[in-house]
């Protein structure tokens, strides 16, 4: 390491105003990818101060640092084991005694530390004052008060943090438990010391009486031994209580936590109750609660998707019309389609990225930060538990109707990488706009609208029985809703702004390269008369199995790319046998829940692959495309034995 | 901790709203992994024993319950409200 060089991280509850921090300390000089193999989004950046380049990682909210969430996982692995030069533990000042409670368990975690006394305004709003002299000589670390959104006390946070560092790094003091407490934390720290192990001892000891099973899985790696005696004096400690020990320890850590706080802060609630509060009660009440959200979702969907379609078109015809230049420079050769090809894949990962997935992220975040998110949850989580999912599920599902790839990113809103997964699944079978226009613009114009409403209906019905299902056979703990629901604030638009833009950015570095390559792909196919030759080996499936004209094979595979080409597509190749007029009233409604139901497009693919891996992406691809197929043959079957028309 | 006595203990969806209670016990659920992460995250959000909660309100149709402990406000899902007993303040 450089002499010049230090890092340090962010750790904090969420929503204490973390990223405005971030933001704040690294401004454009930011990195979001995500921390390796998993789908936790890793923020980096660099700045420069008093002659040092620092590097900030700011780690993910979370309220403990157990194992209930990857995220806690992450949090602590890269505390103790990269061991960051110091830690700034970020808390909020309105909720002083559950931060203080995380702060403990950084302190045991003995990495040096400073604390930002965060949201200072909105405790003094609350009536809450806090004297941080005070809090500093009880937790014997330096506490700086800040208002993050306005940018009081981040230069006095920098400069005690290069101070500390400078002055070698100062441990935190050790907390005390209770005397049977500690005397059993000793016994195991002892057997523990003894053992090569990347976790200071006392932390093992404590995260052993708690029964952490990442750390008893990683001793009983080294040396099983240690695991029944520390079990033993578990039991001891639950048995003088009457509560499991990992209860007992919890309560007494809250404990602490809850002298600590008496005895810095004041409250003088205000008499009236504020707007945010008055606004809560609205936004989840019982009966208005639920207009009040559907009027909001409208909005929202209105106005993406009017930006959406009008910004999409616009691009899509500018692009559109460089390609007559194009085919004059590079010819209508081999070569020349081939590069216009990966346009074409280009000009669909613009058209997409841009129109929607930028005005999703800044509405995300805007939602996010503002508070409102969780009140939706909140109203939704009954509905949502029918298919295993909680709440929270709500937001991307909703986003599904629009655009599938929002709604994938949107899925890490979810606590564990399992209802991430789940979400993400049953969240690509929702008919996005495109599949929306297929269903309208076949079975709606040509059948009657309350065709297209029976899909809709059969679509949601499938939803519900795959999401049940993937809940049941995917492994893990059952979902169960618990929400912080933070008081309602404006958010910080330079943060919300940067937290979009970086990760558009991210979005564009993972997603084009894969959207290029698979228009490649069948351009490529396209180009070497491979196109028909496909068609007809795929007969089986189209022609026998589903019913339908062969030259649908060529459709389904262009849809791949966008979906709604399929439609546009299957026009063009049926005018000459006399448009789609020709196909029967079965093989249209066959067509559209194949096209509703198989993967669906490219960009979602890659987005897939973003956020879950290559595996995971592909085996929903493989399985969706089998299971529509499945279900169309079905679909074709039960019409002409219901002879409906 | 525990007090017994004339006083009951009772689920937490047992109380109205704007009702107390100090929690007694959080009981792990049934099933896959008995619900221990979800236990203790209970905990670490501060839900121990001992602990005064007050009920704010209910979503409707067994919705989750919005409830106020140490100075923040969660929103607790059903199935996990009924884990967590308590003994009502009077």
């Amino acid at each position: 390491m450089s002499e010049k060089k230090l890092t340090i991280a962010l750790a904090g509850n969420a929503n204490v105003g973390k990223s405005v921090i971030f933001n704040y300390l690294t401004g454009l000089h930011q990195h979001i990818g995500n921390w390796p193999g998993k789908t936790v989004e890793k923020a980096e950046g660099t700045l420069h101060f008093k002659g040092y380049t620092i590097d900030i990682i700011d780690l993910p909210g979370i309220y403990s640092l157990s194992t209930f969430s990857i995220e806690e996982l992450i949090s602590r692995e890269y505390i103790a084991v990269e061991r960051p030069d110091l830690v700034i533990n970020i808390v909020d000042a309105s909720i002083l005694e559950r931060n203080v409670y995380f702060t403990l368990q950084l302190m045991e975690l003995e990495t040096p530390m400073v604390m930002a006394l965060n949201q200072m305004d909105m405790a003094k709003k609350k009536g809450i004052k806090i004297d941080h002299k005070k809090l500093q000589n009880l937790l014997g670390i330096p506490v700086i008060p800040t208002v993050a959104t306005k940018g009081t006390g981040i230069y006095q946070l920098l400069e005690k943090s290069v101070e500390v560092i400078e002055k070698g790094g100062i441990n935190p003091p050790k907390r005390k438990y209770g005397k049977e407490i500690e005397e059993r934390i000793r016994k195991i720290a002892k057997l523990v010391e003894k053992i090569q192990f990347r976790y200071p001892a006392r932390w093992v000891a404590i995260k052993l009486l708690e029964g952490d099973e990442q750390v008893e899985k990683e001793i009983r790696k080294i040396n099983p031994e240690i695991l029944p005696t520390a079990k033993r004096l578990a039991k001891e400690i639950g048995e003088i209580h009457g509560h499991s020990c990992s209860t007992v320890i919890t309560s007494e850590r809250y404990e602490i936590a809850g002298c600590i706080t008496r005895e810095v802060q004041e409250i003088l609630p205000p008499i009236r109750p504020p707007i945010r509060e008055r606004l809560h009660t609205l936004t989840t009440h019982k009966i208005l609660g639920y207009p009040i959200m559907a009027i909001s979702i409208l909005a929202i969907f209105y106005s993406i998707f009017t930006f959406g379609e009008y910004s999409s078109r616009f691009l899509s015809d500018f692009f559109y019309g460089w390609q007559p230049i194009f085919e004059s420079v590079l010819g209508v050769k081999i070569v020349g389609r081939l590069v216009w090809g990966a346009m074409e894949g280009i000009i669909a990962g613009v058209t997409i990225a841009l129109p929607y997935i930028l005005p999703f992220y800044l509405i995300l975040y805007f939602l996010e930060d503002s508070g409102y998110l969780s009140r939706i949850a909140f109203l939704m989580d009954n509905v949502m538990h029918k298919i295993g999912l909680h709440g929270k599920a709500f937001i991307p599902l909703m986003l599904g109707y629009g655009c599938n790839v929002p709604a994938c990113l949107g899925c890490r809103i979810l606590e564990t990488e399992r209802e991430r997964l789940l979400a993400g699944f049953v969240v690509t079978l929702v008919p996005c706009a495109a599949r929306t226009a297929i269903i309208l613009g076949l079975v709606g114009a040509f059948l009657g609208v309350q065709w297209a409403l029976a899909l809709y209906i059969v679509n949601f019905l499938i939803i519900l029985v795959l999401g049940r299902l993937a809940f049941k056979a995917l492994p893990g703990e059952p979902t169960a809703l618990i929400m912080e629901m933070h008081d309602y604030r404006a958010p910080h638009p330079k943060t919300v702004l940067m937290q979009t833009w970086f990760r558009l950015k991210e979005f564009i570095k993972v997603a084009f390269p894969l959207i290029i390559v698979g228009s490649l792909v069948i351009k490529l196919i396209e180009v070497i008369g491979l196109l028909e030759p496909i068609g007809n080996i795929l007969s089986p499936i189209t022609v026998n199995w589903l019913g339908l004209p062969a030259i649908t094979g060529i459709t389904l595979i262009f849809g791949v790319l966008r979906k709604e080409l399929t439609l546009v597509m299957l026009a063009t190749l049926l005018s000459p046998m006399g448009g789609i007029q020709v196909l029967t009233p079965i093989q249209m409604i066959v067509f559209t829940l194949v096209t509703m139901l198989y993967i669906p497009c490219v960009a979602t693919i890659a987005t897939l692959v973003k956020e879950f891996g290559l595996k995971k992406a592909l085996f929903i691809t493989v399985f969706e495309v089998f299971f529509a197929i499945l279900v169309g043959g079905i679909t074709l079957r039960l019409l002409m034995l219901a002879n409906l028309f | 901790m525990k007090r017994s006595g004339n006083r009951m203990e009772l689920p937490l969806t047992a109380l109205r709203n704007g009702e107390s209670g100090i929690i007694t016990s959080v009981k792990a659920g049934r099933g896959r992994g008995r619900g221990w992460g979800f236990k203790k995250r209970l905990m670490d959000m501060g839900l121990t024993p001992g602990t005064k909660i007050t009920v704010v309100k209910s979503a409707p149709f067994h919705g989750p319950i919005e409830v106020s402990v140490r100075g923040s406000r969660l929103a607790l899902g059903r199935g996990m409200a009924e884990r967590i007993f308590v003994e009502k303040e009077g």
